[in-house]
């Protein structure tokens, strides 16, 4: 069973297994993409950036010793990613937003009046949007099962403590936009 | 208890990383601090609403990608297994690969022509040296002959000096350091007589050639210096041929009591 741990696996990677890679993707892929998805809302983006956690694992592959867990491994990766991502389009999803702002006063009445109150779901979306980026990824990361406060400590490179007190204000900062959203 | 304490072990409640009795301990704590309890139900609502959020499934375009990506990466690493050819050519790259060909084949030439050369040469040098060492023995076998037939004691020790120097000596030359050895007027050249022909003791008759010297021998150096290759060989047959000398009434007496120990050695 022990040849079947992801750390295991990564191992073999490492030493030039690379078909080992594959399970690891199938393991992983839609934790990962889910993480892209939640960050950036956007399925195709983030199938390109799950593409790019492989790619920069393979490429740093050497620098995998097995002592911590391969899930915080990779998801250091993937929010390494996210960030390069994210400042590459910096200035395109700049614009974005500035023209998502102008949709919004142009059309809020319009748009309000479409929008199903009831609809939490869509809410809470957009209140999730509306978090900053670092809020946004400890919050995603520690509810992924199988994922401890501990590792997430790991990824975000913070005491266990520290993730908890951070996971927590995100939590409340969540839910006090979720009240205004529900207010409007 | 602090806030920040409270906090974390919310967070802690929430995400399922308490186990049972501290889940017991977290439900009893709240049910007798209800300030603490509105704070829980506010957050876990949003927690639990966290789980409704609808997440896509990654189409098959996925899939297909990372096995096309991890297909070229195999056979790049199969390629980089055979490829030091490659390597060498990229580290050449900025030459212009014409240029670097006809490089490449000039050199080939060049070694194949200097090899040639270089083994013609060997096969012709070949017999060389033994030619040439044949002829200095012959020289050197000559010279000696007649360096000893010369009337300067100096000439005659040169030439008992190049005798010593000749690889294998042949019956003349072995004839003429013995006469040297037995009759020469100087006690120098005999004593370097005695050196040269100590190269040959494996033979028996310079063996027996040096042991009958003894007793014509009349300096007392010489005689000292054969009574010690005597001892050196452990030959035997030398103690008639000593006893024999202890038997004349003019010896000198450190020879006679160098005879002595010398055959007690010996025996």
């Amino acid at each position: 069973m022990h040849q079947l741990t992801d750390n295991a696996l990564m191992l073999k990677v490492k030493s030039g297994d690379l078909d080992k890679l594959g399970l690891l993707y199938e393991r992983h892929k839609k934790r990962l993409f889910g993480f892209f998805y939640n960050m950036n809302g956007n399925a195709s983006t983030s199938e390109d950036l799950v593409q790019n956690v492989f790619v920069r694992i393979l490429k740093y592959k050497h620098t995998f010793t097995g002592e911590g867990s391969f899930s915080a491994w990779m998801f250091r990766t993937a929010r390494n990613v996210n960030n390069d991502h994210y400042k590459k389009y910096k200035k395109e999803a700049h614009q974005a937003e500035l023209s998502s702002v102008e949709y919004k006063l142009e059309d809020e009445s319009r748009l309000n009046a479409k929008m199903d109150k009831s609809d939490e779901i869509g809410q809470l979306s957009r209140a999730m949007n509306q978090l900053p980026p670092e809020k946004r990824e400890v919050l995603i990361l520690s509810k992924y099962k199988g994922i401890k406060f501990s590792e997430i400590g790991e990824i975000l490179g913070c005491s266990e403590g520290a993730a908890k007190v951070k996971a927590h204000r995100a939590l409340k900062d969540l839910r006090t936009i979720f009240l205004q959203l529900e207010t409007k | 208890m602090e806030q920040e304490k409270f906090d974390i072990w919310m967070m802690e409640y929430l995400s399922g990383e308490l186990d049972e009795n501290r889940q017991l301990e977290f439900e009893n704590y709240l049910q007798e601090h209800q300030k603490r309890k509105d704070d829980f139900d506010t957050l876990s609502v949003a927690w639990n609403e966290m789980d409704r959020a609808k997440i896509p499934e990654p189409s098959e375009k996925m899939d297909t990608a990372f096995f096309d990506m991890l297909g070229s990466e195999k056979e790049m690493k199969k390629h980089e297994k055979f490829s030091w050819f490659l390597s060498l050519q990229s580290y050449f790259g900025p030459i212009r690969k014409p240029q670097f060909a006809f490089g490449m084949l000039l050199l080939s030439i060049g070694l194949g022509i200097g090899y040639l050369f270089n083994s013609n040469k060997s096969n012709v040098t070949e017999p060389g040296p033994v030619i040439v060492n044949n002829e200095t023995e012959k020289v050197r076998e000559q010279l000696v002959l007649t360096l000893l037939a010369q009337p300067s004691a100096n000439k005659r020790l040169q030439a008992v000096n190049e005798a010593s120097k000749l690889n294998d000596a042949n019956e003349h030359i072995m004839k003429a350091l013995f006469t040297t050895l037995n009759h020469d007027p100087n006690i120098n050249v005999r004593l370097v007589a005695i050196e040269s022909l100590a190269k040959y003791v494996e033979n028996p008759e310079v063996r027996m050639g040096l042991v009958k010297s003894i007793a014509m021998q009349d300096s007392p150096l010489v005689q000292i210096a054969l009574a010690d290759l005597m001892v050196a060989l452990q030959e035997k047959t030398s103690i008639d041929s000593m006893k024999r000398l202890l038997q004349q009434p003019d010896i000198d007496k450190t020879v006679k009591q160098k005879l002595e120990e010398s055959i007690n050695h010996i025996i």
